[in-house]
């Protein structure tokens, strides 16, 4: 760590934001890895233009992660690019890319950001303005982002090639255990608003609550496979409706 | 001038989806809310947005998943509703059209989204002489943004566009009370919202939070 300087490893995490911005079916997010780690690897191979290059093109090679944690990997390798052989680069790489990936996917896209999302709703639907709402679900979430990634670079770079056993230990269990009690519990709040009307109307009929709250059961029990036939099923009903005006 | 800051929005909410910086401003909740502010009616755009927020919660971008892109369909979706409808009384069918629409053209989306990661594919493919060097890496990813961004622009433009004609050519027809499109409408949201249970571990396992939340929920509305 100490070959490459600080203004590197603080432009290399600013370029982690832009990632995932040649994302492609043949090399994921390998180009954007490169990308991301160029401040480095311009610090390490200052005087060095033919290292410097086959380094370049090695992290172009294919690679995969979550976005907020691949400043994980990058402050690994940048240790690990400054004391060891490409090879074990390589091949770090590509035992790390699964688990940051399984991780980042379980501990953000579902977990913290639908938490997140569901208490922007309950915002939404006890009436609170839009700036509130948004304003205050963009400073929260990237409160959190921001902090997941300035974080991972430093766990990276604290750990370099000792990364996979330092993970395993670190403390996302009861993390995530706190987000899901959290997101079940926002469900709940977000579901008796939503039996009410809400953000639509006020005190919905009786006989449309009864049939929220069965198809609120109804969903707890099929997960992600009803998103499908309900998108289906409220389209046909709209429809059907025109058509049957349009037929009367 | 609200048609250039129209496609300005759609180009930072594509951009953001995916490539940068991933800060959730393609949450439909934000962008439809965007798309509202636009043309003056930001409540009406958070309304269009919550509502299809709720059918986005489940869409999880896990690994090379293909999925639909609800963040540029909702800002289309709230630009059309709020062009069309005058917003007073609310109209629950224009809103059921709006949320159709909006859950129509985050499929087209979506197929906007897997065109340009191929073309990503053959933007970074690598060239026969074994690589590229660190000014092209450069080049090659900015320009991958800069498509990525046009899309954004051109989903929510064409799409608010697509749904204006649409929304004015269905809104005089509903064939029902108003109760029936804000009834069906609830029905869903609420079979979308259990469903989200899953995510957090099932009804089993987060009995008691999600008890503890429907208790909280009764005391706000008790309160309200």
């Amino acid at each position: 760590v100490s070959q490459v300087s600080r203004r590197a490893l603080a432009s290399t995490l600013v370029r982690s934001f832009a990632i995932q911005g040649s994302w492609n079916y043949r090399t994921l997010i390998g180009c954007g890895f490169a990308f991301a780690l160029l401040p480095v690897l311009r610090s390490l191979y200052a005087n060095r233009p033919d290292e410097f290059r086959a380094a370049v093109q090695r992290h172009t090679s294919v690679f995969n992660s979550h976005p907020y944690l691949t400043p994980m990997a990058l402050g690994a390798v940048s240790v690990l690019e400054a004391t060891e052989p490409p090879a074990v680069v390589e091949r770090f790489k590509s035992a790390v890319r699964g688990s940051l990936g399984g991780l980042g996917d379980r501990l953000v896209w579902a977990g913290f950001r639908p938490a997140c999302v569901l208490l922007a709703l309950t915002a939404v639907m006890l009436g609170a303005s839009w700036a509130l709402v948004t304003g205050g679900f963009l400073l929260l979430y990237n409160a959190g982002h921001v902090a997941l990634r300035g974080w991972a670079l430093q766990f990276g770079l604290r750990n370099g090639l000792h990364l996979g056993e330092k993970l395993r230990s670190a403390p996302f269990e009861p993390i995530l255990r706190l987000i899901r009690q959290a997101g079940a519990f926002l469900v709940g709040v977000c579901l008796m608003l939503l039996f009410d009307g809400r953000p639509i109307t006020s005190g919905l009929p009786r006989g449309w609550t009864v049939l929220a709250m069965a198809a609120a059961l109804t969903g707890s029990l099929l997960g992600a496979r009803i998103r499908g036939p309900l998108v289906v099923a409220v389209a046909g009903f709209a429809l059907f409706t025109i058509l049957a005006r349009i037929l009367s | 001038v609200n048609w250039i800051f129209l496609g300005l929005i759609g180009g930072v909410v594509g951009l953001d989806a995916t490539s940068f910086p991933q800060a959730m401003w393609s949450r439909p909740i934000v962008a439809a809310t965007a798309a509202g502010l636009v043309f003056g009616r930001p409540m009406s755009g958070l309304l269009v947005g919550a509502l299809l927020e709720i059918f986005s919660i489940l869409i999880l971008p896990f690994g090379a998943a293909r999925y639909p892109e609800s963040g540029t369909a909702a800002a289309a979706s709230a630009a059309a509703y709020v062009v069309t409808d005058t917003g007073a009384p609310l109209d629950p069918w224009m809103l059921m059209l709006a949320v159709v629409f909006g859950l129509g053209w985050e499929q087209v989306a979506g197929a906007s989204v897997i065109f340009v990661r191929r073309l990503n594919g053959r933007l970074v493919a690598l060239p026969p002489d074994g690589g590229y060097s660190d000014r092209q890496v450069t080049q090659r990813h900015l320009l991958a943004m800069t498509i990525d961004f046009v899309r954004g622009a051109w989903a929510v433009l064409v799409g608010a566009i697509f749904g204006i004609v649409l929304l004015r050519a269905l809104a005089p027809l509903p064939a029902h009370g108003d109760g029936v499109s804000t009834g069906v409408l609830i029905v869903a949201a609420a079979a979308m919202l259990g469903s989200v249970l899953t995510l957090f571990g099932g009804l089993r396992a987060r009995a008691a939070s999600f008890g503890l939340g429907l208790l909280c929920g009764l005391l706000l509305l008790l309160l309200q």
